[in-house]
């Protein structure tokens, strides 16, 4: 249908711009401009132009008739007249052994006749219409807005089905009539057993426990399995579960994004707990995004409500980071493409790039403090002391710092002399060196420690260890030192010198110092071997990729000052430290705050930055929505940021893709895999649908449901593709060997990390069910659901790395599954399965009694979701006979047993 | 479980637990090449931060003439702003019988110069740390594609069925992380098996490798059990790769058990061949991936640490620590290599995702910055063994170690010509998945003939 709908439009336009009529539509003949512009052109722009205009992938351009008779890398694309020889056929034939086009799937068959007809008739390309456009402004071609993601969600008409009995919705007849096309049937229904553990699981990633199996089974009405699917769209677990996925999108974790270091937010897990609450109350989706990206200017009394939403966005500073997750979170578009460069493929230019992050800088970080302004006042006001307190107390100590160094290099001589000393042996003790000239005894041991390493990184030393390597009388090397404290006093105020130079140029005491205002404030640097020997001297000790720097030999910093100091200097040190203390003790501890956004006060548009280089901007972008989602030019947004107009353009029904990316996503994830594939990228790259018209059902109905999660569950759950066993089909697997049409459900190799983790608490009996919450350290002792486990951005938790967890610092589209060795050694020896495995024991003992048939059968029952087999009961007899009656180690083989993992 | 009892069960055989079946449908052993392969196996020594080219192997004596001017020309573009030329710290040295002038910083590199080839002339497509070094490692500035040992594993299969194919090895996490040695969409058996090296126990190093409860035999009855279960499940279920393949990570694990503590144990080496290689990560890295390759895993990376320690932003002086640190256990497992026999038959590649700029970085966080930016017209790669001339330099940058001006070296063409040392034709290593067929180079890439020895 979309297909179809798409064809009419380009022609419309394309007959409009020709003023061909449709009667000259049927007769056009292969020769003629109206063949051309009817046929040959949509048919090119819509399956060529993503790789072969500007973009040129294997050199080929596809836009002109001289570009396609110069051809790509392998040549000439078209023979005019001849069709066989032509390139162009024989890879849209799929007859090249290498040449395969388009790559997204073969063109139908009576596309291949037009262009083969084309090329017959001489391969005509009328010259009065331009080629693809090649100005610099930007241009959005009808060939680009007809790119089927883009077109209006329509309301397909459900097809008809040969087979009437199959068929519980229509849901099912658009799979049907796909595969009745193919001449493929679908496979057996689930069992009872196997489905009900399938729904449970895709519900609340947990197992079913053997009383709803048992609910189940022995229901024979006609909506048992409606009642089921409503009872676990209405279980508070319903919400962790979908949560979890939302929060890999929003690439959430309990701490800040972007951070270098470790950066805990201990509020972060408010937005998480409302995530779960939306899913809980099915929040509508355009709701759910709108207060995602705009809650703060929403109405009361909702806005309130709604205002931890905004974690979504505030959990990370970055304007970008938060376009980038915005657009491809909700849009499935990848809008951060054009940051650089006009979008490849997809049309978006670079300015609606601008366009679009001039909104978020728009947008400040704003704390929304939970408590009253007075406590939020006294706590800010005494952090201030705190802060103030800790700033005067280092002032203070680097200034003695640097006095100190700067009068001991007045001595250095002395002290060269003292350990020279030592070095040639004429005096045994430092002490005694150091007490002699009245010097400072560490001071002395570590010029010893200095002078005795000839390995300098400036040459300023050599003299020094020329004169004493021969052995020079005492006066020589004793001129030498003395000329080595001249370079120093010199080269200690040339640097104190350049330091307030530099000083000035950063704006003074209230100048900033940050990184980016350093880079460009031309500041002065000692010469590099100068800068080596200040820093051999007076340098604080640092560690840089691993390696220890010991401070230089005049450094006496925070922590050994104190014995330079004394009277009146010492004492003003320990009040201030004691102040510090008692400040410290008197805080109040921190309140408890949502990380959201505001407006600026002053809203700008952004400039664009030439291939992205902030410091080669061109012209300014208007705030405004993506030119390509809007049918005319955008209207700038007109209140403060326009980020609230945005929040509604992007949760907008006319919005082609909103609803189809979400309902791609939903979908995804209770059959493995999307209509389309590519779940975040809806544009050129991205897979095209496999059901296009299903996509757009879903889309629709979802939007006339009022943007209902749970009754899109509901339909699709309901449906009888989900209900499918995974049986094999050797007839199907043929036709269709990676089950695009769905003809069986798909077998999931694992559980992903949280529902593995979840389950084998809650077979053991021992999963806490406590729903929100600060995060908890994950350890073998947590015992709640690991969606409640602290996440670290920078220090990933090794069992969630283990089993896939994604990286929470980008958003993530979809769960990895990879199975490995190292994962199995987890089930086979970490001591966290062992526990469980023992929990699990007790817990048979405890609900089957002491007959081991029984106890088996539970668990059976409990792990699986089925009754055990004859043969299994058998196994498990032989099982513990052999090891002694060791239930925790039977217990821990059928937990680590593929059936426990994975979904059939 | 004791050693010993272990290895008297796989003397055993391990067809008593019967998994030959599921073996057989799965099987991963090693597979022709599409021609004579000069190399079998790789090791990847990764500098992650970026190593600075003309502190290293490039030596530039014009920085020196023009230092604190700024470079002549018209003015370039770097990632941020860049101030003016700046001489390298550390002296370089003729060095082997080739002459090849090397940094001070790698004095005993320096010594076996001979056995390297130096490629001046790499260049890369981004200033930042994650997609260079996701375009070094996968091929591509974007995640979602297969790593260079997961091509690898997958051309070539392993030699070893007792440990994995592709093994990475890092004290903790490069930028980018797992996604690096990722099999994306190739088969996950290729997928690199990462291990934290900053243990030292090999226990710690590899989690739960040991059962610290139950003895051999115990365990070996509940393989057997378990076994039976997945078998009889896999029957109930019908054909399902993935499944079998999960099934038969069982039994790779159940074998790691007892060949990994054994071949990641360096204290099985004498003393004097550790000393050689230093105490530090990357020292016992390095030789743990000697162990590894002596035993048959196909490709080793070692990552030389935590996030970036090469990116020295504020002083390029670090590079002096850095680079004598790695220098140690380099000529080290260069030497174990050779004295092994495994040399000829080993392609050692040495790199970074890009290099340093020849000019000061003004953007210092410390009070006075000597440090030097992010270099991506410009870098250097070693290689060295399996396939590779020795003793020669490859291309050139320009004046100051800025540009690749002669023979440009993309990461494509280092890609294809690995490959090509390993007997595999680039162009045809594919794998068709999302409706196109995939592969390392994309549609780039070409075998740098001149120095294939």
């Amino acid at each position: 249908m979309v297909h179809r709908r798409t064809c009419t439009f380009l022609a419309t336009i394309l007959i409009a711009a020709l003023g061909v009529t449709a009667v000259a539509r049927a007769a056009a003949p292969p020769a003629s401009a109206e063949f051309f512009e009817l046929k040959i052109r949509p048919l090119l722009a819509k399956n060529c132009y993503a790789c072969h205009t500007a973009t040129k992938l294997g050199d080929l351009q596809l836009d002109s008739r001289e570009h396609i008779l110069k051809g790509g890398k392998s040549g000439p694309a078209v023979v005019p007249g001849n069709p066989e020889e032509s390139l162009m056929i024989q890879a849209v034939r799929r007859s090249h052994e290498r040449l395969k086009m388009p790559p997204t799937g073969k063109l139908k068959d009576e596309e291949i006749e037009d262009l083969a007809t084309w090329i017959k008739a001489g391969a005509i390309w009328p010259e009065t219409v331009a080629p693809a456009p090649a100005t610099t402004e930007y241009v959005i071609r009808a060939e680009q807005r007809a790119f089927w993601s883009l077109q209006p969600v329509g309301k397909p008409e459900v097809p008809a089905v040969k087979d009437q009995s199959w068929p519980k919705s229509d849901i099912d007849r658009f799979i049907l009539a796909k595969l009745e096309s193919e001449g493929l049937k679908p496979v057996a229904p689930a069992g009872k057993h196997a489905l009900l553990r399938r729904v449970t699981f895709s519900l609340t990633g947990l197992p079913p426990t053997p009383e709803e199996m048992k609910d189940f089974v022995g229901d024979s009405s006609p909506d048992a399995y409606a009642k089921v699917v409503d009872r676990l769209l209405a279980s508070p677990h319903y919400g962790e579960r979908w949560a979890r996925y939302w929060l890999d999108l929003a690439r959430y974790a309990d701490g800040r994004i972007g951070a270098a270091d470790d950066t805990p937010y201990a509020n972060a897990y408010r937005y998480r707990d409302w995530v779960v609450e939306a899913f809980n109350n099915d929040l509508p989706y355009d709701k759910f995004v709108k207060a995602q990206i705009a809650a703060d200017l929403l109405p009361e009394p909702e806005r309130t409500s709604l205002l931890p939403a905004l974690g979504f966005q505030a959990l990370g500073p970055n304007p970008d980071d938060r376009l980038d997750v915005t657009t491809r979170t909700f849009l499935g578009f990848t809008v951060a493409c054009a940051r650089c460069h006009d979008h490849k493929f997809d049309p978006i230019p670079t300015k609606d790039y601008y366009s679009l992050v001039g909104v978020f800088r728009s947008s400040d970080y704003k704390e929304f403090p939970l408590v009253g302004k007075d406590i939020v006042d006294a706590y800010q006001k005494h952090q201030k002391k705190i802060q103030e307190k800790q700033e005067a107390i280092k002032d203070f100590i680097d200034e003695r710092t640097l006095e100190l160094s700067d009068m001991l290099g007045t001595q250095t001589a002395s002290y060269m002399m003292a350990a020279w000393k030592l070095i040639s042996g004429e005096c045994k003790d430092a002490a005694q060196a150091a007490e002699a000239d009245g010097l400072d005894r560490e001071t002395v041991e570590r010029w010893v420690r200095y002078l005795k390493d000839a390995n300098k990184e400036h040459p300023y030393l050599k003299s020094w260890y020329e004169t004493t390597a021969r052995n020079a009388p005492l006066a020589e090397v004793k001129k030498s030192a003395e000329e080595f404290q001249d370079f120093i006093v010199a080269l200690n105020l040339e640097r104190n010198e350049i330091e307030d130079r530099n000083y000035v140029k950063l704006g003074g005491a209230k100048g900033v110092k940050d990184e980016k205002t350093r880079q460009y404030a031309n500041l002065e640097f000692l010469d590099l071997e100068k800068y080596y020997l200040w820093r051999d001297l007076a340098s604080e000790p640092y560690t840089k990729s691993g390696f220890k720097f010991v401070g230089g030999v005049h450094y006496y910093g925070p922590k050994e000052i104190d014995r330079f100091l004394s009277g009146e200097w010492k004492r003003h040190l320990d009040r201030m430290r004691a102040d510090l203390e008692v400040l410290k003790k008197a805080s109040p501890p921190e309140y408890p705050f949502l990380h959201t956004l505001a407006d600026s006060e002053k809203p700008k548009n952004a400039k664009v930055a030439i291939r992205g280089d902030v410091k080669d901007v061109g012209e300014e972008a208007p705030r405004r929505f993506l030119a390509v989602l809007c049918a005319g030019d955008p209207p700038p947004f007109q209140n403060g940021s326009g980020r609230l107009e945005m929040a509604e353009a992007i949760a907008s029904p006319s919005n082609p893709l909103i609803a189809r990316v979400l309902v791609n996503r939903v979908w995804q994830l209770h059959f493995g895999e999307g209509l389309v594939r590519t779940l975040s990228n809806f544009g050129q790259l991205g897979e095209r649908p496999s059901h296009p018209e299903l996509l757009d059902y879903l889309a629709h109905r979802f939007m006339e449901n009022g943007w209902s999660i749970k009754a899109l569950h509901r339909d699709i759950l309901l449906s009888a593709v989900y209900r499918l066993s995974t049986e094999h089909s050797a007839k199907n697997y043929e036709r269709d060997p990676d089950n695009r049409l769905l003809w069986r459900a798909r077998l999931r190799e694992r559980l992903d990390a949280e529902a593995l983790r979840d389950s084998l608490l809650a077979v053991a009996g021992s999963l806490d069910r406590t729903v929100g919450g600060p995060p908890v350290p994950i350890t073998d002792e947590m015992k709640r659901r690991t969606l409640y486990g602290l996440v670290s951005r920078t220090k990933p938790d090794p069992m969630l790395t283990l089993f896939d967890f994604p990286n929470p610092n980008d958003t993530s589209e979809q769960r990895m599954v990879t199975i490995g060795p190292l994962q199995r050694l987890y089930f086979l020896n970490s001591p966290f399965v062992a526990q469980q495995a023992k929990a699990l024991a007790e817990r048979l003992q405890k609900e089957a009694g002491p007959d081991d048939n029984a106890k088996i059968a539970r668990a059976y029952e409990l792990l699986y979701g089925r009754p055990a087999g004859e043969s299994e009961i058998q196994m498990g007899r032989e099982f513990l006979r052999e090891s002694n009656g060791s239930w925790p180690q039977y217990a821990q083989v059928l937990l680590s047993s593929s059936e426990f993992f994975s979904l059939n | 479980m004791e050693r010993r009892e272990i290895l008297r069960w796989m003397g055993a055989g391990f067809g008593m637990v019967g998994l030959k079946s599921v073996l057989h449908a799965a099987s991963e052993g090693a597979k022709a090449p599409h021609f004579p392969a000069k190399a079998k196996q790789v090791i990847f020594l990764y500098l992650n931060g970026g190593l600075s080219q003309v502190d290293s192997f490039d030596p530039k004596p014009a920085l020196a003439k023009y230092n604190g001017q700024p470079m002549p020309g018209p003015k370039i573009k770097t990632d941020r702003a860049s101030g003016n030329l700046m001489r390298s710290p550390f002296e370089f040295k003729k060095c082997g019988k080739s002459g090849i002038e090397v940094s001070e910083i790698f004095p005993k590199v320096g010594e076996l110069i001979d056995d390297f080839c130096v490629i001046r002339s790499m260049y890369s497509d981004n200033g930042n740390h994650g997609p260079s070094m996701l375009l070094m490692n996968c091929g591509h500035q974007l995640p979602g594609r297969p790593s260079l040992g997961s091509w690898i594993t997958y051309g070539l299969g392993t030699e070893n069925q007792n440990l994995p194919g592709f093994v990475v090895l890092c004290p903790g996490f490069p930028v980018m992380g797992p996604v690096l040695w990722s099999s994306a969409f190739l088969p996950n058996a290729h997928q690199g098996t990462y291990i934290p090296n900053n243990e030292r126990e090999p226990e710690k190093l590899i989690r739960d490798i040991r059962n610290q409860q139950l003895s051999v035999g115990e365990q070996q009855r509940q393989l057997a059990l378990l076994d039976r279960i997945n078998n009889a499940y896999l029957q109930r279920v019908g054909t399902q790769p993935q499944l079998e393949a999960g099934i038969r990570s069982m039994e790779v694990a159940a074998r790691m058990q007892t060949e990994a503590p054994e071949a990641f144990d360096i204290t099985k080496e004498t003393e004097a061949t550790r000393g050689r290689y230093g105490d530090d990560d990357f020292g016992r890295g390095c030789l743990m991936a000697l162990r590894l390759i002596e035993r048959g895993v196909r490709m080793v990376q070692v990552y030389y640490g935590n996030f970036q320690p090469w990116d020295s932003h504020d002083d390029i002086r670090v590079h002096g620590q850095l680079g004598r640190a790695a220098d140690v256990p380099i000529a080290a497992l260069i030497q174990d290599l050779k004295s092994r026999g495994l040399f000829d038959e080993t392609l050692v590649i040495i790199s970074s995702e890009f290099g340093r700029t020849p000019m000061i970085q003004n953007s210092g966080l410390e009070k006075i910055g000597f440090g030097r930016d992010h270099n991506v017209p410009g870098y250097c790669t070693l290689l060295a063994g399996g396939g590779v001339k020795g003793g020669m330099t490859y291309g050139a940058t320009d004046e100051f170690g800025f540009k690749a001006v002669e023979n440009r070296v993309h990461p494509h063409d280092l890609h294809a010509t690995v490959l090509h040392l390993l007997g595999i034709d680039h162009t045809r290593l594919t794998y068709r998945y999302s409706g196109r067929d995939f592969r390392l180079t994309d549609v780039h890439g070409n075998v740098i003939k001149d120095i294939l020895a």
